[in-house]
Protein backbone atom coordinates (compact mmCIF):
# COMPACT_ATOMS: atom_id res chain seq x y z
CA UNK A 1 0.00 0.00 0.00
CA UNK A 2 1.13 3.61 -0.97
CA UNK A 3 2.78 5.83 2.18
CA UNK A 4 -0.33 8.24 2.70
CA UNK A 5 -0.38 11.49 4.26
CA UNK A 6 -3.49 11.50 5.99
CA UNK A 7 -2.22 10.77 9.96
CA UNK A 8 -3.35 7.49 9.66
CA UNK A 9 -1.18 4.39 11.17
CA UNK A 10 0.66 2.45 8.60
CA UNK A 11 0.64 -0.33 10.75
CA UNK A 12 -2.50 -2.97 9.71
CA UNK A 13 -3.50 -4.08 13.35
CA UNK A 14 -3.42 -0.29 14.50
CA UNK A 15 -5.50 0.88 11.22
CA UNK A 16 -7.75 -1.53 12.28
CA UNK A 17 -8.28 0.10 15.76
CA UNK A 18 -9.33 3.47 13.68
CA UNK A 19 -12.00 1.00 11.99
CA UNK A 20 -13.05 -0.16 15.39
CA UNK A 21 -13.24 3.80 16.38
CA UNK A 22 -14.69 4.88 13.57
CA UNK A 23 -17.70 2.20 13.93
CA UNK A 24 -18.03 3.63 17.93
CA UNK A 25 -18.38 6.72 16.51
CA UNK A 26 -15.23 7.79 18.68
CA UNK A 27 -13.21 10.05 15.55
CA UNK A 28 -13.59 13.56 14.94
CA UNK A 29 -14.85 14.64 11.75
CA UNK A 30 -11.69 15.04 10.30
CA UNK A 31 -10.69 11.86 11.30
CA UNK A 32 -13.36 9.50 10.51
CA UNK A 33 -13.65 10.80 6.64
CA UNK A 34 -9.34 9.90 6.73
CA UNK A 35 -10.95 6.28 7.90
CA UNK A 36 -13.59 5.90 5.75
CA UNK A 37 -11.40 7.08 2.37
CA UNK A 38 -8.97 4.71 3.28
CA UNK A 39 -11.85 2.08 3.84
CA UNK A 40 -13.23 2.93 0.33
CA UNK A 41 -9.68 2.27 -1.38
CA UNK A 42 -9.13 -0.68 0.71
CA UNK A 43 -11.29 -4.17 0.10
CA UNK A 44 -9.70 -5.73 3.10
CA UNK A 45 -10.52 -2.69 5.46
CA UNK A 46 -13.96 -2.63 4.41
CA UNK A 47 -14.51 -6.20 5.10
CA UNK A 48 -13.37 -5.68 8.13
CA UNK A 49 -15.40 -2.64 8.17
CA UNK A 50 -18.92 -4.64 7.53
CA UNK A 51 -17.25 -7.44 10.03
CA UNK A 52 -17.12 -5.02 12.88
CA UNK A 53 -20.41 -3.33 12.07
CA UNK A 54 -22.68 -6.83 12.02
CA UNK A 55 -20.88 -7.78 15.55
CA UNK A 56 -21.87 -4.66 16.62
CA UNK A 57 -25.35 -5.29 15.25
CA UNK A 58 -25.63 -8.58 16.49
CA UNK A 59 -25.14 -7.58 20.44
CA UNK A 60 -27.23 -4.74 20.18
CA UNK A 61 -29.91 -7.13 19.05
CA UNK A 62 -29.91 -8.95 22.54
CA UNK A 63 -32.47 -8.99 24.82
CA UNK A 64 -32.05 -6.62 27.38
CA UNK A 65 -32.88 -7.75 31.11
CA UNK A 66 -36.16 -6.66 31.96
CA UNK A 67 -36.37 -4.65 34.80
CA UNK A 68 -39.26 -6.30 36.57
CA UNK A 69 -41.94 -3.89 38.85
CA UNK A 70 -41.16 -5.78 42.06
CA UNK A 71 -37.11 -5.07 41.63
CA UNK A 72 -37.88 -1.53 40.61
CA UNK A 73 -39.55 -1.14 43.45
CA UNK A 74 -37.06 -2.89 45.82
CA UNK A 75 -34.49 -0.61 44.75
CA UNK A 76 -36.62 2.49 44.66
CA UNK A 77 -37.26 1.71 48.19
CA UNK A 78 -33.50 2.19 48.66
CA UNK A 79 -33.63 5.59 47.87
CA UNK A 80 -36.56 6.63 50.10
CA UNK A 81 -35.47 5.05 53.29
CA UNK A 82 -31.88 3.93 52.65
CA UNK A 83 -32.50 1.52 55.21
CA UNK A 84 -31.17 -1.56 54.35
CA UNK A 85 -33.28 -3.53 57.11
CA UNK A 86 -36.17 -2.42 55.29
CA UNK A 87 -34.81 -4.53 52.41
CA UNK A 88 -34.11 -7.37 53.91
CA UNK A 89 -37.56 -7.39 55.58
CA UNK A 90 -40.62 -9.70 53.77
CA UNK A 91 -42.54 -6.60 52.78
CA UNK A 92 -39.41 -4.66 51.58
CA UNK A 93 -41.38 -1.10 51.43
CA UNK A 94 -43.82 -1.52 54.39
CA UNK A 95 -41.61 0.85 56.20
CA UNK A 96 -40.24 4.50 55.73
CA UNK A 97 -37.85 6.07 57.47
CA UNK A 98 -39.42 8.64 58.36
CA UNK A 99 -43.05 10.41 57.86
CA UNK A 100 -41.55 13.74 56.40
CA UNK A 101 -39.83 11.50 53.66
CA UNK A 102 -42.52 9.31 53.06
CA UNK A 103 -45.01 12.00 52.53
CA UNK A 104 -43.35 13.82 50.06
CA UNK A 105 -41.58 10.75 47.98
CA UNK A 106 -45.13 10.69 46.07
CA UNK A 107 -44.77 13.86 44.38
CA UNK A 108 -40.84 13.79 43.67
CA UNK A 109 -41.42 10.29 41.88
CA UNK A 110 -44.01 12.30 39.12
CA UNK A 111 -41.23 13.71 37.23
CA UNK A 112 -38.49 11.15 36.81
CA UNK A 113 -41.74 8.79 35.86
CA UNK A 114 -42.50 10.52 32.88
CA UNK A 115 -39.31 10.64 31.76
CA UNK A 116 -38.97 6.87 31.78
CA UNK A 117 -41.94 5.81 30.94
CA UNK A 118 -41.11 2.24 30.30
CA UNK A 119 -41.70 1.12 34.32
CA UNK A 120 -45.20 1.10 35.68
CA UNK A 121 -44.36 4.03 38.06
CA UNK A 122 -47.66 4.67 39.26
CA UNK A 123 -48.06 1.53 40.68
CA UNK A 124 -45.08 2.31 42.83
CA UNK A 125 -45.50 5.08 43.58
CA UNK A 126 -49.12 4.37 45.08
CA UNK A 127 -47.33 1.46 47.15
CA UNK A 128 -44.79 3.96 48.28
CA UNK A 129 -47.43 6.50 49.21
CA UNK A 130 -49.28 3.76 50.99
CA UNK A 131 -46.12 3.32 52.38
CA UNK A 132 -46.05 6.68 54.17
CA UNK A 133 -49.48 6.38 55.37
CA UNK A 134 -48.31 2.92 57.33
CA UNK A 135 -45.02 4.10 58.89
CA UNK A 136 -45.28 3.73 62.09
CA UNK A 137 -44.51 6.56 64.55
CA UNK A 138 -42.55 4.82 66.54
CA UNK A 139 -40.20 4.55 63.66
CA UNK A 140 -40.24 7.46 63.43
CA UNK A 141 -39.19 8.66 66.75
CA UNK A 142 -36.60 6.26 66.65
CA UNK A 143 -35.27 7.18 63.39
CA UNK A 144 -35.20 11.25 64.53
CA UNK A 145 -33.61 9.69 67.43
CA UNK A 146 -30.96 8.50 66.16
CA UNK A 147 -30.17 11.12 63.38
CA UNK A 148 -30.18 13.63 66.15
CA UNK A 149 -27.61 11.34 68.25
CA UNK A 150 -25.07 11.42 66.25
CA UNK A 151 -25.81 15.13 65.08
CA UNK A 152 -24.90 15.94 68.90
CA UNK A 153 -21.64 13.79 68.67
CA UNK A 154 -21.01 15.37 65.98
CA UNK A 155 -21.62 19.28 67.18
CA UNK A 156 -19.86 18.35 70.29
CA UNK A 157 -16.86 17.24 68.76
CA UNK A 158 -16.41 20.51 66.62
CA UNK A 159 -16.94 22.33 69.72
CA UNK A 160 -14.23 19.85 71.16
CA UNK A 161 -11.96 20.98 68.41
CA UNK A 162 -12.80 24.73 68.31
CA UNK A 163 -11.47 25.36 71.99
CA UNK A 164 -8.36 23.42 71.14
CA UNK A 165 -7.87 25.31 67.79
CA UNK A 166 -5.82 28.62 67.94
CA UNK A 167 -8.96 30.44 67.34
CA UNK A 168 -12.40 29.34 68.07
CA UNK A 169 -13.82 31.55 65.01
CA UNK A 170 -12.62 31.94 61.53
CA UNK A 171 -14.50 35.48 61.31
CA UNK A 172 -13.82 37.62 64.28
CA UNK A 173 -15.90 40.19 64.90
CA UNK A 174 -18.68 40.96 67.58
CA UNK A 175 -20.63 42.89 64.84
CA UNK A 176 -23.65 40.38 63.18
CA UNK A 177 -23.01 42.86 60.11
CA UNK A 178 -19.83 40.97 59.58
CA UNK A 179 -20.60 37.59 60.82
CA UNK A 180 -23.74 37.16 58.66
CA UNK A 181 -22.41 38.61 55.55
CA UNK A 182 -19.04 36.63 55.94
CA UNK A 183 -21.71 33.31 56.54
CA UNK A 184 -23.63 34.33 53.60
CA UNK A 185 -20.52 34.57 51.50
CA UNK A 186 -19.45 31.05 52.46
CA UNK A 187 -21.77 28.59 52.44
CA UNK A 188 -24.96 30.85 51.43
CA UNK A 189 -26.83 30.57 54.59
CA UNK A 190 -26.63 33.08 57.03
CA UNK A 191 -28.51 32.82 60.20
CA UNK A 192 -29.53 35.29 63.01
CA UNK A 193 -26.56 36.96 64.72
CA UNK A 194 -27.89 39.22 67.64
CA UNK A 195 -25.42 40.94 69.72
CA UNK A 196 -26.28 39.77 73.75
CA UNK A 197 -23.23 41.19 74.97
CA UNK A 198 -25.93 43.69 77.50
CA UNK A 199 -27.17 40.37 78.04
CA UNK A 200 -23.53 38.89 79.43
CA UNK A 201 -23.26 36.89 76.20
CA UNK A 202 -20.52 38.57 73.82
CA UNK A 203 -20.53 37.74 70.41
CA UNK A 204 -17.35 36.45 69.35
CA UNK A 205 -17.43 35.56 65.56
CA UNK A 206 -18.49 32.90 63.84
CA UNK A 207 -16.97 29.88 61.71
CA UNK A 208 -18.09 26.92 59.64
CA UNK A 209 -18.53 23.65 60.79
CA UNK A 210 -18.81 20.48 58.51
CA UNK A 211 -21.15 17.93 60.31
CA UNK A 212 -22.45 14.93 58.44
CA UNK A 213 -20.87 15.97 54.90
CA UNK A 214 -23.15 19.46 55.17
CA UNK A 215 -21.27 22.65 56.17
CA UNK A 216 -23.30 24.37 58.90
CA UNK A 217 -22.83 28.12 60.34
CA UNK A 218 -21.62 28.01 63.33
CA UNK A 219 -21.53 31.17 65.83
CA UNK A 220 -19.31 31.61 68.86
CA UNK A 221 -20.45 33.55 71.66
CA UNK A 222 -18.84 33.79 75.33
CA UNK A 223 -20.31 34.02 78.75
CA UNK A 224 -17.67 34.71 81.52
CA UNK A 225 -15.06 32.50 80.41
CA UNK A 226 -16.73 30.04 78.80
CA UNK A 227 -17.83 29.82 75.06
CA UNK A 228 -21.02 28.73 73.65
CA UNK A 229 -20.90 27.25 69.80
CA UNK A 230 -24.70 27.90 68.49
CA UNK A 231 -25.28 25.61 65.48
CA UNK A 232 -27.55 26.83 62.90
CA UNK A 233 -28.97 24.20 60.80
CA UNK A 234 -31.28 25.45 57.84
CA UNK A 235 -34.98 23.75 58.20
CA UNK A 236 -35.37 21.54 55.76
CA UNK A 237 -39.14 21.06 55.98
CA UNK A 238 -40.33 24.02 57.38
CA UNK A 239 -41.49 22.11 59.89
CA UNK A 240 -43.06 23.67 62.97
CA UNK A 241 -41.19 25.51 66.23
CA UNK A 242 -40.09 23.50 68.75
CA UNK A 243 -41.02 26.11 71.45
CA UNK A 244 -39.31 24.02 74.20
CA UNK A 245 -35.35 23.42 74.09
CA UNK A 246 -34.57 19.94 74.14
CA UNK A 247 -31.70 18.75 76.88
CA UNK A 248 -29.03 16.59 74.68
CA UNK A 249 -25.98 17.15 76.72
CA UNK A 250 -23.12 15.30 75.13
CA UNK A 251 -19.55 14.42 75.73
CA UNK A 252 -19.22 16.13 78.88
CA UNK A 253 -20.76 19.49 77.58
CA UNK A 254 -24.69 20.70 78.27
CA UNK A 255 -26.25 21.15 75.25
CA UNK A 256 -29.95 22.25 73.80
CA UNK A 257 -31.42 21.83 70.82
CA UNK A 258 -34.70 23.67 69.60
CA UNK A 259 -36.19 25.01 66.22
CA UNK A 260 -37.26 28.21 65.43
CA UNK A 261 -39.37 29.07 62.17
CA UNK A 262 -36.20 29.05 59.60
CA UNK A 263 -33.09 27.29 61.85
CA UNK A 264 -33.37 24.44 63.90
CA UNK A 265 -30.18 25.04 66.54
CA UNK A 266 -27.78 23.73 68.31
CA UNK A 267 -26.13 24.97 71.23
CA UNK A 268 -23.45 23.84 73.28
CA UNK A 269 -20.92 24.73 75.56
CA UNK A 270 -18.75 23.59 78.99
CA UNK A 271 -20.90 26.06 80.98
CA UNK A 272 -23.53 25.00 83.64
CA UNK A 273 -26.87 24.31 82.53
CA UNK A 274 -28.82 27.26 83.86
CA UNK A 275 -26.34 29.57 82.21
CA UNK A 276 -26.64 27.96 78.42
CA UNK A 277 -30.85 28.13 79.11
CA UNK A 278 -30.59 32.04 80.08
CA UNK A 279 -28.44 32.02 76.53
CA UNK A 280 -31.08 30.33 74.58
CA UNK A 281 -34.12 32.11 76.12
CA UNK A 282 -32.39 35.51 75.36
CA UNK A 283 -31.21 34.76 71.73
CA UNK A 284 -34.32 33.40 70.91
CA UNK A 285 -36.18 36.97 72.78
CA UNK A 286 -33.62 38.88 70.23
CA UNK A 287 -34.47 36.85 67.28
CA UNK A 288 -38.05 37.60 68.01
CA UNK A 289 -37.75 41.02 69.00
CA UNK A 290 -35.47 42.04 66.23
CA UNK B 1 1.23 41.14 73.07
CA UNK B 2 -0.89 42.97 70.16
CA UNK B 3 1.93 41.50 67.73
CA UNK B 4 0.74 38.21 68.47
CA UNK B 5 -2.26 38.76 68.34
CA UNK B 6 -1.67 40.48 64.68
CA UNK B 7 0.04 37.31 63.49
CA UNK B 8 -2.32 34.98 64.52
CA UNK B 9 -5.00 36.87 62.87
CA UNK B 10 -2.95 36.92 59.55
CA UNK B 11 -2.19 33.49 59.54
CA UNK B 12 -5.59 32.03 59.93
CA UNK B 13 -6.80 34.34 57.65
CA UNK B 14 -4.16 32.84 55.08
CA UNK B 15 -5.11 29.79 55.89
CA UNK B 16 -7.69 28.16 53.11
CA UNK B 17 -10.75 27.54 54.98
CA UNK B 18 -11.38 24.23 54.76
CA UNK B 19 -14.97 23.86 55.00
CA UNK B 20 -15.39 26.08 51.64
CA UNK B 21 -13.16 23.32 49.44
CA UNK B 22 -15.06 20.63 50.66
CA UNK B 23 -18.07 21.73 50.27
CA UNK B 24 -20.11 19.67 48.30
CA UNK B 25 -21.69 21.66 45.14
CA UNK B 26 -23.79 19.47 43.04
CA UNK B 27 -25.69 20.54 39.68
CA UNK B 28 -29.38 21.92 40.18
CA UNK B 29 -28.97 22.90 43.37
CA UNK B 30 -29.64 26.66 43.80
CA UNK B 31 -26.88 28.26 45.61
CA UNK B 32 -29.23 28.57 48.80
CA UNK B 33 -29.46 24.87 49.84
CA UNK B 34 -25.92 23.98 50.23
CA UNK B 35 -26.63 22.16 52.93
CA UNK B 36 -27.71 18.75 51.30
CA UNK B 37 -31.25 17.38 52.62
CA UNK B 38 -31.96 13.90 53.01
CA UNK B 39 -34.87 15.23 50.22
CA UNK B 40 -32.27 16.41 47.71
CA UNK B 41 -30.50 12.82 47.48
CA UNK B 42 -33.29 10.87 47.76
CA UNK B 43 -34.40 12.61 44.65
CA UNK B 44 -30.91 12.82 43.14
CA UNK B 45 -31.10 8.95 43.99
CA UNK B 46 -34.19 8.62 41.92
CA UNK B 47 -32.45 10.28 39.38
CA UNK B 48 -29.28 8.74 38.87
CA UNK B 49 -29.85 5.53 39.45
CA UNK B 50 -33.45 4.61 38.92
CA UNK B 51 -33.00 5.18 35.36
CA UNK B 52 -30.34 3.12 34.53
CA UNK B 53 -31.22 0.03 36.47
CA UNK B 54 -31.57 -2.01 32.82
CA UNK B 55 -27.77 -1.22 31.84
CA UNK B 56 -26.88 -1.69 35.57
CA UNK B 57 -28.37 -5.45 35.17
CA UNK B 58 -26.71 -5.87 31.36
CA UNK B 59 -23.56 -5.45 33.22
CA UNK B 60 -23.83 -7.37 36.24
CA UNK B 61 -25.31 -10.26 34.41
CA UNK B 62 -22.36 -10.82 31.39
CA UNK B 63 -20.11 -9.88 34.26
CA UNK B 64 -21.23 -12.24 36.86
CA UNK B 65 -22.48 -14.84 33.82
CA UNK B 66 -25.58 -15.08 35.26
CA UNK B 67 -28.81 -13.15 34.90
CA UNK B 68 -30.55 -14.44 38.04
CA UNK B 69 -27.26 -13.20 40.40
CA UNK B 70 -27.49 -9.65 38.55
CA UNK B 71 -30.32 -8.59 40.47
CA UNK B 72 -28.64 -9.72 43.86
CA UNK B 73 -25.61 -7.78 42.59
CA UNK B 74 -27.32 -4.79 41.41
CA UNK B 75 -29.69 -4.16 44.61
CA UNK B 76 -26.07 -4.48 46.65
CA UNK B 77 -24.44 -1.67 44.15
CA UNK B 78 -27.81 0.32 44.99
CA UNK B 79 -27.14 0.39 48.40
CA UNK B 80 -23.87 1.52 47.73
CA UNK B 81 -24.83 3.72 45.50
CA UNK B 82 -27.69 5.71 47.53
CA UNK B 83 -24.60 5.57 50.54
CA UNK B 84 -22.76 7.65 48.29
CA UNK B 85 -24.80 9.47 46.36
CA UNK B 86 -23.21 12.90 47.61
CA UNK B 87 -20.02 12.06 46.20
CA UNK B 88 -21.83 11.95 42.50
CA UNK B 89 -20.49 15.00 41.39
CA UNK B 90 -22.12 15.56 37.61
CA UNK B 91 -20.85 13.74 34.67
CA UNK B 92 -22.56 10.89 33.23
CA UNK B 93 -24.97 8.82 35.79
CA UNK B 94 -24.66 5.81 34.00
CA UNK B 95 -21.25 5.58 34.26
CA UNK B 96 -21.00 6.45 37.76
CA UNK B 97 -23.56 3.45 38.58
CA UNK B 98 -22.06 1.19 36.09
CA UNK B 99 -18.70 1.70 38.03
CA UNK B 100 -20.41 0.55 41.57
CA UNK B 101 -21.77 -2.58 39.60
CA UNK B 102 -18.83 -4.00 38.34
CA UNK B 103 -17.28 -3.41 41.69
CA UNK B 104 -20.51 -5.17 43.49
CA UNK B 105 -20.22 -7.98 40.48
CA UNK B 106 -16.65 -8.40 41.42
CA UNK B 107 -16.53 -8.67 45.12
CA UNK B 108 -19.69 -10.91 44.94
CA UNK B 109 -17.83 -13.30 42.28
CA UNK B 110 -15.14 -13.25 44.65
CA UNK B 111 -17.47 -14.26 47.31
CA UNK B 112 -19.38 -16.67 45.92
CA UNK B 113 -16.82 -18.34 43.67
CA UNK B 114 -13.87 -17.49 43.89
CA UNK B 115 -12.56 -19.31 41.31
CA UNK B 116 -14.65 -17.50 38.55
CA UNK B 117 -12.24 -14.05 39.19
CA UNK B 118 -9.48 -13.61 37.06
CA UNK B 119 -6.26 -12.74 38.94
CA UNK B 120 -5.14 -9.25 37.93
CA UNK B 121 -1.98 -10.87 36.83
CA UNK B 122 -3.47 -12.55 34.09
CA UNK B 123 -5.28 -9.51 32.87
CA UNK B 124 -1.58 -7.87 32.30
CA UNK B 125 -0.49 -10.60 30.55
CA UNK B 126 -3.23 -10.63 28.12
CA UNK B 127 -3.00 -6.95 27.19
CA UNK B 128 0.95 -7.78 26.55
CA UNK B 129 -0.11 -10.46 24.10
CA UNK B 130 -0.08 -8.73 20.81
CA UNK B 131 -2.89 -8.71 18.76
CA UNK B 132 -3.35 -11.57 16.62
CA UNK B 133 -2.30 -12.01 12.99
CA UNK B 134 -3.77 -10.44 10.68
CA UNK B 135 -6.35 -13.33 9.56
CA UNK B 136 -8.34 -11.75 6.67
CA UNK B 137 -8.22 -14.54 4.66
CA UNK B 138 -10.00 -17.14 7.08
CA UNK B 139 -12.58 -14.22 8.55
CA UNK B 140 -16.13 -14.95 8.68
CA UNK B 141 -18.02 -12.56 6.16
CA UNK B 142 -20.28 -9.83 7.52
CA UNK B 143 -23.30 -11.68 6.27
CA UNK B 144 -22.53 -14.99 8.31
CA UNK B 145 -22.08 -12.78 11.33
CA UNK B 146 -24.77 -10.66 11.40
CA UNK B 147 -27.08 -14.16 10.80
CA UNK B 148 -25.64 -15.66 14.02
CA UNK B 149 -28.74 -16.25 16.35
CA UNK B 150 -29.42 -14.88 20.05
CA UNK B 151 -27.92 -17.95 21.87
CA UNK B 152 -24.98 -17.91 19.57
CA UNK B 153 -24.28 -14.09 20.46
CA UNK B 154 -24.77 -15.22 24.25
CA UNK B 155 -22.84 -17.51 24.05
CA UNK B 156 -19.67 -16.22 22.00
CA UNK B 157 -20.09 -13.37 24.53
CA UNK B 158 -19.55 -15.73 27.44
CA UNK B 159 -16.70 -17.56 25.94
CA UNK B 160 -14.83 -14.37 25.78
CA UNK B 161 -12.00 -13.77 28.18
CA UNK B 162 -13.27 -12.05 31.17
CA UNK B 163 -11.28 -8.05 30.23
CA UNK B 164 -12.23 -8.58 26.68
CA UNK B 165 -15.90 -9.39 27.71
CA UNK B 166 -16.38 -6.93 30.34
CA UNK B 167 -15.12 -4.00 27.85
CA UNK B 168 -17.09 -5.15 24.84
CA UNK B 169 -20.46 -5.16 27.17
CA UNK B 170 -19.21 -1.75 28.47
CA UNK B 171 -19.14 -0.69 24.94
CA UNK B 172 -21.46 -2.84 22.59
CA UNK B 173 -24.19 -2.99 25.58
CA UNK B 174 -23.88 0.06 28.12
CA UNK B 175 -22.70 2.22 25.29
CA UNK B 176 -20.28 3.88 26.92
CA UNK B 177 -17.29 5.90 25.57
CA UNK B 178 -13.41 4.77 25.13
CA UNK B 179 -13.28 7.24 27.70
CA UNK B 180 -15.67 6.27 30.28
CA UNK B 181 -14.78 2.95 29.38
CA UNK B 182 -10.81 3.85 30.62
CA UNK B 183 -11.89 5.75 33.36
CA UNK B 184 -13.40 2.98 35.08
CA UNK B 185 -11.12 0.29 34.19
CA UNK B 186 -8.25 2.62 34.97
CA UNK B 187 -6.60 1.79 31.50
CA UNK B 188 -5.13 4.19 28.46
CA UNK B 189 -7.90 4.28 26.52
CA UNK B 190 -5.38 2.26 24.03
CA UNK B 191 -6.29 -0.30 25.90
CA UNK B 192 -9.70 -0.36 26.32
CA UNK B 193 -9.08 -0.25 22.27
CA UNK B 194 -6.84 -2.72 21.87
CA UNK B 195 -9.19 -4.93 24.24
CA UNK B 196 -12.44 -4.16 21.88
CA UNK B 197 -10.51 -5.01 18.88
CA UNK B 198 -9.70 -8.40 20.85
CA UNK B 199 -13.45 -9.18 22.21
CA UNK B 200 -15.00 -8.32 18.62
CA UNK B 201 -12.38 -10.11 16.93
CA UNK B 202 -13.24 -13.52 19.11
CA UNK B 203 -16.77 -12.45 18.84
CA UNK B 204 -16.75 -12.45 15.22
CA UNK B 205 -14.69 -15.69 14.16
CA UNK B 206 -16.86 -17.68 16.83
CA UNK B 207 -19.65 -16.58 15.26
CA UNK B 208 -18.58 -17.34 11.76
CA UNK B 209 -17.97 -21.08 12.88
CA UNK B 210 -21.05 -21.24 14.63
CA UNK B 211 -23.14 -20.01 11.89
Amino acid sequence: MNPTDDGLPEDRQDMKLMIHALVDGELDAAAALAVERRIAADPELAAEHARIVAAQAAVARLPRPQVSDAFMARIAAIGATGQQENLEAAAPQSRDASGRQARTRPTRTWPAARRFGSFDWRAMAASIALTAVLASGATQWLMVGNSTDSFAVAIASGHRRSLLAASPVDVVSSDRHTVKPWLDARIGVSPPAPDLTKDGFALLGGRIEVIGDKPMPALVYRHHEHLITLIAAPQQNGGASAPVATDLSAGGFSMVHWTDDAFSYWAISDTERPALDEFVDRFRAAITAG
Amino acid sequence: MPITADFTRTCRARSPSPPEGSRKTLPGVPDGETVLSERVLAERFGEVVLPHLGDALSLARWLTGNAADAEDVVQEACLKAHAGIAGYAGGNARAWLLAIVRNASYSWMARNRPRGVVAVGDLADLDDVALPPDSAANSPEAALIAKADTAAVEAAIARLPQPFRETLVLRDINGLSYREIATMLGVPQGTVMSRLARARGLLMSDLGRAA
